[in-house]
């Protein structure tokens, strides 16, 4: 599945990008977030709890950006399971500037396997889009509020 | 007298409802035994990935896990591999690379059953996903994925099987008036029984002895495999006892073995304790072996009247990632070759290739004699296809070319013997059951006013009841089957076969044949299956056998008996045995009813007043290795409307013309066809499973894999012919799956002819009204 957007953000890019790649700050976005773990500054290990309906699960991720090109590009694969599941994510964000403010044009390759795949497949997109509209209205509201 | 006796003929109630209507069944999942674990299997999100690791300790620090087992602990056993019934080789768990979603990765046995459950949630996998593939023309294009690199033949292609005179069939096309072609693809399906799959293993450390109670439809082959596979370890076959308790459904289903039977048994042997094996439902749809999955293409060759001439047909088969269907060991197509249908084709050619994808096993035989469905769809598809070509009615077309009566015993094209048939008959007896020609009237005056309705005609012959020895061996045990009867000294009997009931009333049907060949009244006759320590051997209950094959045993154990039985009534009744006759159930002295001895007379005598010389008692017992397989037939015609909205088809009506041969016991067979009926209805109109890119089964709950119910199933309308086998003791030929292969092409042929006027020639099952309305779309009728 791919998803993508443009998202308006009030507060100028470098903010933006310290928030983004900074794990500690973006984690604090992610859907039920149970724990975080730093390897690195590019590596760190996030559990979240996040389904499909009825259908949720702990899911374990392995987290790495890829690709950092401060202050206009990032990449970051995610790959991680829950019990019967597995999902794997390739996203880039890419910031442009202008007045202070930040426009983010963002893209995210979804794969899903197992359970939340196949019993979940309906419900899929509307939960994938519910759970991404949370997230970037946090980022927007977190990076808009500090400013 | 013949009501009393119950004998073949009679709709005698069905003995083991007694206990199925008060819910007093014993399943395996209704047995608990002192000390008993339970396992559970955690099993693989991804299709097709490589295991870096397994992490099992948060798993073991659960109270109450005692154990897990991964691939890495079955190795030094030699039991991380086993051998399918198709020559090919299994994994029981993996040891370093998944080849489909839901495949088994290592099984946690506990205390208590969610205990296990929560066990299964804590291992941890590392996967390094692989590229899929699920699609096996794709699989068998060059540099596609491997889906199996334990071998050695670097590609995904499993055999290639070939039948026929291909030059003359080729040479017949050439020279045709008419060829037509059709591309058609059979889905793959689930037989989805009510009861899932399950076992209980108990191994008695002190005697060395294994007691496993398990859902499988061939208690005696699963013996002997058992034997074979884990021999070395101890497992030595007069030590295993294996028993198939009540079972809720086979379909073919539960044939294969699985390797969450080899797992519990180990996890027994292990712990020295009963452990408890049940699949839930999702498992079971997921995992379990499924059915279908045919890449068909079909042409046929006839004059420009409609004689056809020849068949060639290419196939690609999609087994999944093991081949683990259970054929007789020389067709890795099944009876695929009964294509010929009931159609009297002078050259044919058939090949099928099998291919290997990120899927579960393929291939059962859902409730169809190995691949029997598949044929039976095809040509009866094919037909109309070529009706449509040269503008004839499809009744007409078949009444034109059916092999007629009196070419019977017919060698087909494709090398069967057909034992006997009146296939004009059966259609018929269906045409005028259901008014034909009034509905084709009706039909044209629908066309007029835009609606759309369809008849749709299935005459299919069928080929069950393997085999003769001659042919037939799984692994390469011969398919005989066998009863053991015992005349109890007060006259009542036990009969024990090798073949096992899933459902469909043994119990009753073969009391009844003892009854009709002792004299006994059924009520006295008890019959009991599935106890490999009491019945004799047998090959199991699938593709129809059990009356052919094991139901010849029955008649002629009883027969073995009456003659035994013969020289007793002469000892009692003081003649020559050549001057006693058997007539109304009961030996007399010829001519003479007066002087007359029943069975249960004689059984006394067996064993308080035998004649001097004679062996004591009154017992027999038969291998019986069928002369010829059984070829049952029918006509079945379906009425479609179709809603121009919605494009949903609704059966309007459904008449079904069975001739099955010797009728055991008439209420059955119709209870038999009505469920084959539905479960025919059920790959016409609503079920596949498909696979997403990923290897994602698209199907794997009941909220997504439609099964009809009450609601979507029509009333059906039954009757039936009687063309008795020449060469099968009592006549009978078997009729247990004849509706599911019989049905699907009517239903089909139908919708196709509701729409033939816009130009439709086909469509793929199921028909669903998604893909209907997309026609009507495509074709400006949709309302």
């Amino acid at each position: 599945m791919r998803f993508g957007g443009t998202l308006d953000i009030a507060a100028p890019r470098d903010r933006v990008w310290a928030f983004l790649t900074d794990p500690r700050q973006v984690t604090a976005c992610a859907p039920d977030l149970q724990s975080l773990d730093l390897a690195d500054p590019t590596h760190f290990k996030v559990v979240v709890r996040a389904g499909v309906g009825p259908i949720k699960g702990v899911f374990a991720m392995n987290v790495e950006f890829t690709d950092l090109r401060e202050p206009e590009h990032a990449g970051v694969l995610a790959r991680g399971q829950a019990p019967g599941s597995a999902v794997e994510m390739r996203n880039t964000m890419d910031l442009a500037a202008h007045d202070g403010r930040t426009t983010m044009h963002w893209a995210s390759d979804v794969v899903i396997s197992g359970m939340i795949a196949s019993v979940g497949a309906r419900l899929m997109q509307g939960a994938a889009d519910k759970i991404t509209q949370q997230v970037f209205s946090c980022i927007k509201t977190k990076l808009e509020a500090s400013g | 007298m013949a009501v009393e006796i119950g004998g073949i003929g009679q709709s005698v109630k069905r003995k083991e409802d007694a206990r199925f209507i008060r819910g007093r069944g014993n399943y395996v999942d209704d047995l608990k035994l002192p000390g008993m674990l339970y396992m559970d299997i955690a099993r693989s999100p991804y299709a097709h990935a490589r295991i870096k690791s397994i992490d099992t300790s948060k798993a073991l620090a659960i109270p109450g896990v005692l154990a897990v087992i991964t691939g890495k602990d079955l190795v030094p056993l030699k039991l991380a591999w086993m051998p399918t019934l198709m020559s090919d080789k299994q994994m029981v768990l993996p040891t370093d690379t998944v080849l489909y979603q839901a495949q088994e990765v290592a099984a946690v046995v506990a205390t208590e059953r969610y205990i296990a459950a929560d066990g299964v949630a804590a291992i941890e996998v590392d996967y390094e996903p692989l590229p899929v593939v699920v699609d096996p023309i794709k699989a068998l294009q060059p540099g596609a994925t491997i889906v199996r690199e334990d071998r050695e033949q670097k590609d995904n292609h499993i055999w290639h099987w070939e039948v026929g005179d291909k030059a003359g069939t080729d040479k017949a096309f050439k020279d045709a008036d008419v060829v037509v072609k059709q591309d058609i693809y059979i889905p793959r399906i689930h037989v989805s029984s009510i009861e899932t799959c399950g076992m209980v293993a108990s191994f008695d450390k002190v005697e060395g002895k294994l007691t496993v109670w398990m859902t499988t439809q061939a208690p005696h082959a699963i013996r002997t495999v058992i034997a074979l596979v884990a021999g070395h370890l101890g497992l030595s076959e007069e030590r295993i006892r294996v028993i198939s308790p009540d079972i809720g459904g086979g379909f073919g289903g539960k044939v294969p073995v699985y390797p969450g039977y080899v797992l519990a048994i180990g996890a027994s042997v292990l712990t020295g304790h009963p452990v408890k094996w049940i699949e839930d439902r999702s498992e079971n749809i997921q995992a379990d072996s499924f059915a279908r999955d045919y890449h068909i293409t079909a042409e046929l060759a006839a004059k420009k009247d409609g004689t056809m001439q020849a068949l060639r047909v290419k196939t690609i088969a999609d087994h999944g990632a093991f081949d683990a269907a259970a054929n007789p060991s020389k067709y890795p197509a099944g009876l695929f070759h009964i294509i010929t249908g009931s159609y009297p084709f002078a050259k044919s050619f058939v090949e099928v290739d099998g291919a290997y994808t990120n899927k579960p096993p393929g291939g059962i035989a859902y409730r169809c004699s190995f691949r029997v469905t598949e044929a039976a769809f095809t040509i009866e598809r094919l037909v109309d296809v070529l009706a449509h070509e040269i503008k004839k009615d499809p009744a007409e077309l078949r009444l034109q070319n059916f092999i007629p009566p009196q070419a019977f015993p017919y060698k087909s094209s494709l090398g069967w013997e057909y034992d006997s048939g009146n296939y004009a008959g059966a259609l018929k007896l269906a045409m005028d059951k259901i008014g034909y020609p009034e509905l084709r009237k009706e039909q044209i005056e629908k066309r007029k006013k835009g609606e759309l309705m369809g008849i749709g005609i299935s005459s299919f012959t069928e080929i069950v009841g393997a085999g003769p020895s001659k042919h037939f061996d799984i692994l390469g045990i011969k398919m005989f089957d066998s009863c053991e009867i015992r005349v109890h000294p007060t006259g009542k009997a036990m009969v024990r076969l090798g073949v096992k009931s899933q459902g469909q009333g043994h119990e009753t049907t073969f009391a009844q044949i003892v009854a009709e060949e002792l004299g006994l009244p059924v009520g006295d006759i008890a019959v009991e299956e599935g106890d490999t320590d009491t019945a004799p051997y047998g090959l199991g209950t699938y593709a129809s056998r059990s009356t052919p094959v094991a139901g010849g045993a029955t008649a002629i154990a009883a027969r073995k008996i009456r003659e035994k039985a013969k020289l007793i009534a002469a000892h009692l009744l003081e003649a020559s045995p050549d001057d006693i006759e058997w007539k109304n159930y009961k030996f007399q002295v010829k001519g003479v009813p007066a002087k007359s001895k029943t069975m249960q007379e004689i059984a006394f005598a067996a064993y308080t007043n035998h004649p001097q010389g004679m062996e004591a008692g009154l017992e027999a017992v038969d291998y019986y290795d069928p002369p010829n397989l059984t070829f049952p037939f029918g006509s079945y015609i379906c009425v479609v409307d179709i809603d121009r909205g919605t494009g949903e088809v609704k059966i309007r009506r459904f008449v079904a013309v069975d001739d099955c041969g010797t009728i055991i016991n008439p209420m059955i067979v119709e209870g038999q066809i009505h469920g084959g009926l539905t479960m025919g209805l059920a790959p016409a109109l609503y079920e596949q499973i498909n696979y997403d890119e990923n290897g994602n089964i698209q199907g794997g709950s009941f909220m997504d894999y439609l099964l009809p119910t009450a609601m979507e199933t029509p009333s059906w309308e039954t009757a039936k012919t009687t063309t008795p086998s020449p060469h099968h003791p009592i006549g009978a030929k078997g009729v247990g799956e004849s509706a599911t292969v019989g049905a699907p092409a009517a239903i089909a042929n139908a919708v196709v002819d509701a729409l033939a006027h816009l130009g439709v020639r086909h469509i793929d099952i199921p028909i669903t009204p998604w893909k209907v309305q997309q026609i009507l779309k495509a074709k400006g009728v949709a309302e």
